[in-house]
């Protein structure tokens, strides 16, 4: 397995948005909301602006993360199910009705979208990857994150994990958890914080499925004091295990 | 299981990372063996108009030609054109796949896949066909749009049960595929990985590139006084990666993100700059040592400005280099992928200790604003062998470098 330090997390949902609300939510867990954005006060206006509910949400996460002096230096990786699909859908009814499509909305429909503001708001020029693996993204972008830790072992990783409901067009044909979130983990191999080691589950078996996503049943988890987690499907199952 | 083990620790000293196996498709043709020569030709007779793209527009683009392999029936849920490109890839390579899943087994191989469509251009239909009748066309399934359906599908089609996911960092995404593919397997979570990416041509891209300005009526010129803008393309490719210490290895990986602008880059190439110095740093080697350089090059005014730029400040005398869109298009999401493919073929193409290079295809005017690169001329360049880099940059300013070489015997 690999281990690895979470030095951090945070964490927004709807109605769940400072780390007592989620101490509480953690004591019974229910299923999250889905309507709802935060504020991001902290983005100047005219990119706040430009942010869709879900850049909202990762940025938030991602700001509450970090102290000031590191949200330029961390590396970053964004790891989102369905990312900008909702955008892209409204681009896609347009061009079905032949209308032209707006530049802007285009370029903030890529999946490093919400990556390339986080950059631009942060003022960071670090190495960033954006990932997708459906009901696995969770679990891949923090394996995603563990592969920037490789490349370059001192530099802590930010991995900023969420989703908000896929828009009406495509949500039935989608079995999932519902609610927005976002979560914050900063990923490092050492210093403050939690030792964590990762890797694959050796027996094949299906995990509990949580009514949660599965970066939300991790934070339940992280602030259990369970020894261990185990998420993933029977083909894929990963384990997370508390070092100390 | 040992929990604890140090993971990020101790490995990073000699990380062996060979491009074991290609398959390769684009609007050149399939496979190395139709696709090397024609790249050494500098053929330029793959570009065909659409009319069915852009209202409006009769827009130039390099589409692979010809029927694509049909995915299997099981399958069908990820049945759109992008998983057809790399199922076209992935055939020319399935023996030595088969062979090293059967010699690793099914769980200790990985698949990375880039793309920034992935079947958009099938939802595109579903939607058209929405709009006409209230409901999706019944082909349509969620698994073809969604970035993850990607590596899904060459996770199901190969029945591996690694790790497998789909790395989204626009034009940067193929080249992203294989830097994490390395780090997988420094990390000792899978033996191998089929790492790579695709692309394919849809009114999204077309229409947003368009409406950016940012796309020219004619072939890509880059470098040209008279560029005006990228052709699109479209393409796959994928490598077999293991931790093989011989054949063509991935040296070095390079990355920046440019706090700078969603859809234009760095003037200055700033990003670009950090990229390359961090490939050759990642590499331990000289900029001097680099024996060509494969651009990105995508002719747009401002990306050559800003990538010759770039280069003239990292190597003191640039190598020969070249950008292939003008003969393949911009391959977007495929594109990184597609250039360290062609990179692989200079390398593996070899022969007695030189390299043939593929010509920069344009029209001979040199921007003479533009700082001056030894551009390969049409004719060819042979050059003694060397380690080769090559340059993606992507929307949200994120860059990735990528050197490659022969491994020495």
């Amino acid at each position: 397995m690999i281990a690895t330090t979470v030095r951090r997390w945070s964490a927004w949902s709807p109605g769940l948005e400072d780390a007592n609300a989620w101490s509480n939510w953690c004591a019974a867990p229910t299923e999250l909301a889905s309507e709802g954005r935060p504020d991001a006060r902290f983005l100047p206006a005219m990119l706040r602006r430009r942010c869709s509910s879900l850049a909202r949400i990762l940025l938030t996460a991602a700001f509450e993360c970090c102290k000031p002096t590191e949200l330029g230096e961390v590396a970053t990786v964004f790891a989102s199910r369905h990312g900008n699909i909702n955008e892209s859908i409204e681009l896609l009814d347009r061009l079905a009705e032949r209308q032209p499509l707006s530049p802007t909305a285009f370029s903030h429909t890529v999946h490093n979208a919400q990556a390339g503001l986080f950059s631009i708001a942060a003022a960071n020029r670090r190495a960033s990857s954006s990932i997708a693996a459906q009901g696995d993204s969770f679990a891949c972008g923090y394996l995603e994150a563990l592969t920037l830790l490789e490349r370059d072992p001192d530099r802590p990783v930010l991995l900023i994990v969420g989703d908000v409901p896929l828009a009406p067009t495509f949500a039935p044909l989608v079995d999932e958890p519902p609610g927005s979130y976002g979560l914050g983990l900063l990923l490092a191999r050492g210093g403050d914080g939690t030792q964590i080691a990762f890797g694959r589950e050796s027996e094949a078996r299906a995990p509990n499925a949580p009514g949660w996503p599965d970066a939300i049943e991790f934070l339940r988890w992280y602030l259990s004091g369970e020894p261990s987690l185990v998420l993933g499907s029977a083909r894929r199952p990963w384990r997370w295990e508390r070092l100390q | 299981m040992s929990a604890g083990s140090p993971g990020c620790e101790g490995v990073r000293a000699s990380r062996p990372c060979s491009l074991a196996a290609l398959g390769i498709v684009n609007a050149l043709g399939r496979g190395s063996e139709e696709i090397w020569p024609r790249l050494l030709a500098a053929d330029q007779g793959h570009f065909r108009r659409r009319d069915d793209l852009v209202p409006g527009r009769d827009l130039l683009v390099a589409e692979v030609s010809g029927p694509l392999p049909e995915i299997p029936p099981r399958l069908k849920r990820y049945a759109c054109r992008n998983n057809a490109l790399l199922l076209t890839a992935l055939q020319q390579i399935e023996k030595p796949i088969a062979d090293t899943i059967g010699a690793v087994g099914r769980s200790r191989v990985a698949v990375v896949i880039g793309s920034s469509t992935s079947g958009v251009s099938d939802a595109e239909a579903a939607i058209r066909h929405k709009h006409l009748t209230g409901t999706l066309t019944e082909a349509f399934h969620y698994d073809q749009l969604e970035f993850g359906g990607a590596s899904s599908f060459v996770a199901d089609l190969l029945q591996v049960d690694g790790p497998a996911y789909a790395i989204s960092t626009a034009c940067s995404s193929g080249a992203r595929a294989l830097a994490t593919a390395r780090s997988l397997l420094a990390l000792d979570v899978c033996d191998a990985v089929i790492a790579g990416a695709s692309d394919s041509l849809c009114g999204l891209t077309a229409n947003g590139f368009s409406s950016l300005q940012v796309v020219s009526d004619e072939i890509t010129n880059p470098c040209s006084v008279n560029r005006n803008g990228m052709t699109l393309g479209e393409g796959a490719a994928v490598f077999l990666v293991t931790r093989d210490s011989g054949g063509i290895q991935l040296r070095g990986v390079g990355q920046s993100t440019e706090a700078h602008h969603m859809s234009a880059p760095d003037p200055e190439g700033l990003g670009a700059e950090s990229a390359m110095r961090d490939a050759l740093e990642d590499a331990a080697l000289d900029a001097a040592e680099i024996a060509y350089l494969n651009l990105h090059g995508t002719g747009t005014p401002l990306n050559d400005a800003m990538e010759c730029a770039a280069i003239s400040r990292v190597f003191a005398n640039p190598p020969p280099c070249s950008s292939t869109k003008s003969l393949v298009g911009h391959i977007l999401g495929g594109a990184g992928a597609v250039e360290a493919a062609f990179c692989w073929l200079v390398l593996s193409q070899r022969t007695s200790g030189s390299l043939d290079l593929i010509p920069h295809a344009f029209d001979g005017q040199r921007d003479p604003e533009l700082p001056r690169l030894r551009l390969v001329p049409r004719e060819g360049l042979r050059t003694s062998l060397g380690p080769v880099m090559t340059n993606s940059f992507g929307f949200g300013g994120n860059n990735c470098s990528l050197i490659l070489e022969a491994a020495r015997s």
